[in-house]
C-alpha cells in the first residue's frame, strides 16, 4: 500500500522523484558534505577567528598534503587494496630531495631535476609494491604494511634529525600564488579533477571499480587485473610523492617524522567519504569531503585550544562512529 | 544444461594456463611450515660466528623476556588471524594495561587493579569483534579504528606524562627468574600450553579452524560465527593486556611509546610461523617457532651494534617476506 502511494506521488511530481533518486544514488556524499557545512557554519556563527578569510585559505592550505594523499588511497582503496606505504613515502621523497640540496649547497638550479627525481622515488616504490601484492597474491594490507616498516627504518637511516639547507626558491612553491589562490590548491584541484575524470570517464578507472568489486568478474570481463591494481599503487605512492615534496617546501626542513599519522588519516577521510572499504563502490568526490572535514575539525579544535591529547580521542571516537554506523550490504564472510 | 557443467568448479584455473608441479606446490607447503624452525637454527650459527655477544646470560635473559612478552600477544594474534580477522589495536591494549596497574595502584588493592585492566580489555576485544561481526566492518579498519580512539584515551588520562611505579608483584613474574630461566618464559609456556591444548583438544579450538576455513560451511554445521569470532577477540586483547603488565614489569617503568610496534611484531611472527591471513590454517608450535625467530633478528641488530633503526627494516622485511611465501603457499594449495 505504501508502495503505490509512494509511486504515485512521484510519478505526480517528476522533479521531486528525480531529486529522490539523486538522493538515495548519492547519500554518502550529500551526507558528508552536509556536515562540513554544519560544522563550518556553527563554527562560523560563534567564532569570529573561524570565519576570517585568511583563515578559511587556511583550512584549504592545511588540507592540500593530507588531500593529495587521500586521492591515492582513494584509488587504491576502490580497487579492495590498501596503502599503508603513504607517509613513509611521502617522507622519503622529502628526505632525499632534502638531503641532495643539503649536499650540494643549496644549489637552486637543483629544484626541477630533484623534483622530478622524488617524483620518480614515489612511482618506482608503487611499482614495486603494486609488483609484490599481485605476483605473491598476499594481502595488500599486510604487505603495505611491511613495506611501510622497511621504508621507516630506511628513513631514519637517511637521517635522524632535521635537514637544513632547502634554497629560498624551493620553498616558494608553497607559498606562491596566482591571483589570490595559493599554487598549491590549484595543483590538488587540478589532480582531484583528472582523478574524477579518470576513475568515472575512462576504461582504466572503470577498470578500478571492477577489481575491487569481484576479481573472478573482472577477469572474466577481460579487465587486465595485475595492470590495472600495479597502477592503482603507483598513482598512490606518486601522489604521496607529490604531498612530501610540498611538505618538504612547507616546513623547509627535511624531516624524519614528517607525514606522522597520514596513512590512517587518509584512510578516515576516505571512509568517511563513502568510499566502501571492502573496494569497489563510492566516488572521490566524497573523499575531498572526508579531507575538509578533518581539516575543518582540526581548525576548529586549534581555534578553540583543545588538548592534542582529547584531540586524538575524538579522532578515534569519529572513526569509530563512522565505521559502526556503515554496513557493507557484501556478506563480511 | 550440458553448458553450465562444462564451466570448470575452480574459478582460478580458468584464468590462467600456470599449472604448478605437485612437487614445487609440496616444496613450497613445507617451506611455509617449517621456515621459522630452520631459520632460527641459521640465525644462531650466523650469532655464533659474527657477534658471540649474543650468548652471554645477561642477552639470553633479555631475548628470553622479549619472548615471552611477544609470544603471549602473538598468541592472542594467531587465534585472530585463524578465524580471518586481524587485531591492529593489540600494541594499545598492551600500552593501556601498564597505566592502568601502574597508575591505580597508589590507592587500590593491587587485584582491584588487575580485575579493571583484564575488564577494560575484554570490553575492547568485544567491541573489535562486534563491529567486525555485527556492523561488518573490515577488520583492519576496525580495529585501527580502536588502536587510535585507545591511544587517544591513554593520553588523555595521562596528560601526556608516564608516572607511577611498577608493582612488585609484576617485577616478580616477568624479570625475577625460576631457576635458570625468566619467570616471564614460564608464563608465556603456560599460556602456549592452555592454548594449544584449547586448539586441539576441545570443541571451541576445532569451531576456530572451522570458522576460519569455511564460514559458510561452519554456519550450516551449527556454529554460531559470529560468537566465536567475537569471543577471539576478546580472549586476544586479554592476552594483549597480559602482555602489556609483563612488559611494564620488565622494563620497571611506563613509557608512552611503550609496546607500538607490537602490532606489526604479532602479525609477522604469526604468519612466519605458518599462519595464513586466510584463516583456518596454523598452529601455535609455529606460531612460537616465529617470534622466537624474530626476536632473535631483533637482537642480533643490537648485539651487531648497527644503528637502533634497522629494526624497523628487519620487522618489515621479515613481515613482507613471510607474507610472501605464504601468500603464494595458499595460491599454490588453493589451485
Amino acid at each position: 500500500m505504501a508502495v503505490t502511494v509512494e509511486d504515485a506521488r512521484e510519478r505526480f511530481s517528476p522533479c521531486s522523484q528525480q531529486f529522490v533518486r539523486f538522493l538515495r544514488n548519492n547519500a554518502s556524499i550529500v551526507l558528508i558534505y552536509g556536515i562540513i557545512l554544519l560544522v563550518v557554519g556553527i563554527a562560523a556563527v560563534f567564532n569570529e577567528n573561524f570565519r576570517s578569510p585568511s583563515n578559511l585559505m587556511n583550512i584549504m592550505r592545511q588540507s592540500i598534503i593530507l588531500g593529495l594523499i587521500a586521492i591515492g588511497q582513494s584509488v587504491v582503496i576502490l580497487t579492495g587494496g590498501m596503502d599503508m606505504t603513504v607517509a613513509q613515502v611521502a617522507r622519503i621523497a622529502g628526505l632525499t630531495v632534502a638531503t641532495i640540496f643539503a649536499a650540494q649547497q643549496s644549489n637552486p638550479a637543483l629544484i626541477v631535476p630533484l623534483i622530478l627525481l622524488g617524483l620518480l622515488i614515489g612511482t618506482v616504490l608503487g611499482g614495486l609494491t603494486g609488483i609484490l601484492i599481485t605476483q605473491t597474491h598476499a594481502n595488500p594490507f599486510i604487505i603495505t604494511f611491511g613495506i611501510a616498516s622497511i621504508l621507516r627504518g630506511v628513513n631514519l637511516a637517511i637521517s635522524t634529525t632535521p635537514i637544513r639547507g632547502i634554497p629560498k626558491p624551493y620553498l616558494q612553491i608553497y607559498e606562491a600564488k596566482i591571483g589570490i589562490i595559493p599554487v598549491n590548491v590549484i595543483v590538488m584541484a587540478l589532480i582531484w579533477i583528472a582523478a574524477y575524470l579518470f576513475t568515472t570517464r575512462t576504461r582504466n578507472g572503470r577498470a578500478l571499480y571492477a577489481v575491487g568489486g569481484s576479481e573472478r568478474v573482472a577477469r572474466l570481463s577481460a579487465v587486465r587485473y595485475n595492470r590495472t591494481l600495479i597502477l592503482a599503487y603507483v598513482f598512490s605512492a606518486f601522489c604521496a610523492a607529490i604531498a612530501g615534496l610540498f611538505l618538504l617546501a612547507r616546513t623547509g626542513v627535511g624531516d624524519p617524522s614528517a607525514a606522522e599519522g597520514m596513512d590512517f588519516q587518509s584512510i578516515v577521510a576516505v571512509a568517511l567519504g563513502g568510499i566502501s572499504l571492502y573496494g569497489g563502490k563510492g566516488s572521490i568526490i566524497g573523499t575531498l569531503g572526508g579531507v575538509l572535514l578533518l581539516a575543518a575539525l582540526s581548525n576548529v579544535f586549534n581555534l578553540l585550544q583543545v588538548n592534542i591529547y582529547y584531540q586524538q580521542l575524538f579522532l578515534g571516537l569519529i572513526v569509530l562512529i563512522a565505521v559502526a554506523a556503515y554496513k557493507s550490504p557484501r556478506s563480511a564472510a | 544444461m550440458s553448458t553450465s557443467s562444462a564451466v570448470p568448479k575452480s574459478t582460478s584455473s580458468r584464468f590462467s594456463s600456470f599449472r604448478p608441479s605437485p612437487r614445487l606446490v609440496r616444496g613450497v607447503d613445507l617451506a611455509g611450515q617449517w621456515a621459522a624452525p630452520i631459520m632460527i637454527v641459521v640465525v644462531m650459527i650466523i650469532a655464533a660466528v659474527y657477534a658471540p655477544a649474543f650468548y652471554q646470560p645477561t642477552n639470553l635473559k633479555t631475548v628470553g623476556i622479549q619472548i615471552a612478552v611477544l609470544g603471549i600477544v602473538a598468541v592472542g594474534q594467531t587465534l585472530v588471524l585463524l578465524v580471518r580477522s586481524i587485531d591492529l589495536s593489540v600494541s594499545a591494549v598492551l600500552a593501556l594495561g601498564a597505566v592502568i596497574v601502574v597508575q591505580t595502584e597508589s590507592g587500590n588493592p593491587l587485584w582491584i587493579s588487575f580485575i579493571q585492566a583484564f575488564a577494560v580489555a575484554a570490553v575492547i576485544g568485544l567491541a573489535n569483534g562486534f563491529l567486525i561481526t555485527k556492523r561488518q566492518v573490515p577488520p583492519f579498519v576496525a580495529t585501527f579504528g580502536m588502536l587510535v580512539f585507545v591511544q587517544g584515551a591513554r593520553l588523555a588520562y595521562t596528560k601526556g606524562q608516564a608516572s607511577g611505579t611498577v608493582p612488585a608483584i609484576l617485577r616478580a613474574i616477568s624479570f625475577e627468574q625460576i631457576g635458570p630461566i625468566p619467570a616471564a618464559l614460564v608464563v608465556w609456556l603456560i599460556v602456549n600450553i592452555i592454548f594449544i591444548f584449547i586448539l586441539r583438544r576441545t570443541r571451541y579450538g576445532r569451531w576456530i579452524y572451522a570458522v576460519g576455513g569455511n564460514p559458510s560451511a561452519a554456519r550450516y554445521a551449527g556454529i554460531r560465527i559470529d560468537a566465536v569470532v567475537i569471543a577471539v577477540h576478546a580472549i586476544c586483547s586479554m592476552l594483549a593486556m597480559l602482555g602489556g603488565l609483563l612488559l611494564s614489569g620488565y622494563i620497571g617503568y611506563v613509557d608512552l611509546r611503550l609496546g607500538s610496534d607490537y602490532n606489526l611484531n604479532s602479525i609477522a611472527a604469526a604468519i612466519v610461523g605458518g599462519t595464513t591471513f586466510t584463516g583456518g590454517r596454523g598452529n601455535l608450535f609455529g606460531t612460537a617457532a616465529g617470534v622466537a625467530l624474530l626476536i632473535l633478528l631483533l637482537n642480533l641488530v643490537v648485539v651487531l651494534g648497527l644503528p637502533i633503526h634497522w629494526q624497523y627494516a628487519m620487522q618489515g622485511i621479515v613481515l613482507v617476506l613471510a607474507v610472501a611465501l605464504q601468500g603464494f603457499r595458499q595460491f599454490l594449495l588453493s589451485r
